[in-house]
């Protein structure tokens, strides 16, 4: 390699020479953008110190990204903001009172093990900020669970209610109104469902995740959800609950769609997304966990290679 | 000197879990906390030099056919030997390392050193391989046990570290905890034998002794010889 480098004097791209002009760094600032929302009903509801623990968290994203980039010798890749979005996204996914030490171990961990590990941005298999979520989930469970950090607030905790109460008991004590602006215990930003589908479309409109992996996500929650439903309404909640509490439209929107690892043609991202959400209700469902929608995330995000092999038959080739 | 060579390998140089990559089983499994991991490794120690010994001792007697068989027979004899006394001796270990200690048997180490050493060597050189060997999976278990249980249960060999107020990282004493510490020590030690090399003057590139020790290049470049 070194003799090549030496003998070329300017290097020439190969055709196309067309760009649309997407960057990486465009899709993080739109990120960014969208979740402004998130993070203004978070405000209304949690008051301002959410915004420390966001910040703390891209924050030491950032910092653990050039940590490592100096460490390995490669250049900086600050500039394209994702691991600036992945620490929000980290973030939102806390409770909203979440200890400074918990916030960057998360940051930390979410960086290391889910995206420097591997080699940097689109190189990771599964998404950053899913890693780095699990990995201080499943270490400090009482700290991550928002109904035993949040004591002093009116708001209920939905999925806990259904886990250990049942539908009904859980149908009577919350609106859809409710659910819809946020008024319910979960991760800071995981549970503002108005301000996630506000900035989902935001994200659909100007083309930087696809609509095929989110639809289908919905498709399947209230696919499995209606068909549980329909066989005992007295042991399975109306699909639609499950939609609008914990994380899981914040899962559809910014985290099934991550680049680097979701299935980029259109079957694969339909069954990508089905399978994500059938997951979602299958965890909520029969798992130890209240909402397992992360770990959905996870797995789909391992099968998203084999979605990827589903390929049309090019024209005209024998077979 | 030549002693002194095959003791002193085990101990840097083929590294068994870090350097081999041999022995992983019990490596990942039960290193939850160091104790653990030095009641394993010195229960692999004893057989390990124990079995070296005898294989060398009959190592003209074993037809070329059976010879595996013979080694898992010897293998398994020693285990027992081991297990019987751990029972006796150090029960609430033995309890703690559960299906791990018959598996010593079918341990790659054991079977590795034994086809590749003991079988082709003279007793001394076996004794001091199995030595070095052994010792150096206890090391390498005592301290990935170590690392483990320090950061995901604030103490080491059972002594708190901290104060109360530590919140312990349990993962690290979790079955991903053992994939991510194995994987960043050998990260680690790649980085090491590379940092070396340059020192040397050699080419980066390359793992250095791993090459050596691993033995896929040469199998590499015989198939590409005959091809």
């Amino acid at each position: 390699m070194s003799n090549l480098d030496k003998k070329l004097l300017f290097s020439m791209s190969v055709a196309p020479f067309w760009h649309c002009g997407r960057t990486i760094r465009g899709n993080s600032i739109h990120t960014s953008i969208a979740l402004i929302a998130v993070l203004a009903m978070a405000v209304w509801h949690w008051g301002i110190s959410v915004l420390g623990v966001v910040g703390l968290s891209a924050l030491f994203s950032m910092l653990t990204e050039e940590f490592w980039n100096k460490i390995m010798g490669r250049h900086s890749t600050l500039n394209d903001g994702t691991a600036f979005v992945s620490g929000i996204l980290l973030a939102c996914l806390l409770p909203a009172n979440a200890p400074f030490w918990l916030v960057i171990l998360g940051a930390f961990c979410a960086i290391t093990f889910g995206k420097m590990a591997f080699g940097g941005y689109g190189a990771n298999p599964v998404s950053t900020v899913c890693v780095g979520w699990a990995m201080i989930f499943i270490s400090f469970p009482i700290y991550m669970d928002p109904n035993a950090m949040l004591l002093q607030t009116d708001f209920i905790d939905p999925l806990v209610r259904l886990k250990y109460f049942g539908p009904d008991f859980m149908v009577n004590s919350i609106s859809f109104t409710d659910l819809l602006l946020g008024r319910q215990i979960g991760g800071l930003g995981t549970v503002q469902n108005l301000g996630i589908i506000l900035g989902g479309i935001y994200l659909i409109a100007k083309g930087v995740i696809r609509m095929e992996i989110v639809v289908f996500f919905v498709i399947g929650v209230l696919l499995l959800g209606g068909i549980l439903n329909i066989c005992n309404p007295e042991l399975y909640v109306n699909p639609f609950y499950h939609l609008l509490t914990g994380s899981t439209l914040f899962c559809a929107f910014f985290l099934a769609t991550e680049n680097a690892s979701a299935p980029d043609r259109a079957i694969g991202m339909r069954l990508y997304g089905l399978a994500g959400g059938m997951l979602v209700v299958l965890i909520r469902t029969y798992g130890i966990y209240t909402d397992g929608a992360p770990f959905a995330i996870m797995l789909i995000n391992l099968l998203s290679p084999y979605f990827a092999m589903i390929q049309p038959k090019p024209f005209g080739v024998k077979q | 000197m030549s002693f002194y060579k095959e003791f002193t390998k085990g101990l840097w140089n083929e590294l068994p879990p870090f350097r081999l990559l041999l022995g992983l089983c019990p490596v990942l499994a039960i290193t939850k906390t160091a104790q653990n991991g030095l009641g394993m490794g010195l229960a692999v120690l004893f057989v390990l030099v124990l079995s070296n010994m005898i294989v060398s001792m009959v190592r003209g007697i074993i037809p070329k056919k059976v010879r595996i068989a013979c080694f898992i027979i010897i293998a398994a004899t020693l285990v027992v030997a081991v297990e019987l006394l751990m029972q006796a001796y150090a029960y609430p270990l033995y309890q703690q390392l559960g299906i791990f200690v018959p598996l010593i048997v079918v341990n790659c180490i054991i079977l590795g050193r034994a086809e590749a050493f003991a079988a082709k060597n003279p007793v001394n050189l076996a004794i001091a391989d199995g030595l070095g060997m052994g010792l150096g999976f206890t090391l390498s278990l005592t301290f990935l046990g170590s690392v483990r249980e320090i950061l995901g249960a604030g103490s080491i060999f059972g002594v708190k570290l901290f104060g109360e107020s530590f919140e312990p990282f349990t993962m690290m004493v979790e079955a991903p905890g053992a994939f991510i510490c194995l994987g960043v020590i050998l990260a680690f030690m790649n980085h090491l034998t590379k940092m070396q090399n340059r020192k040397r003057g050699l080419s980066s590139d390359k793992a250095g002794n791993g090459c050596t020790v691993c033995g896929g290049c040469t199998a590499c470049e015989r198939g590409k010889a005959s091809a």
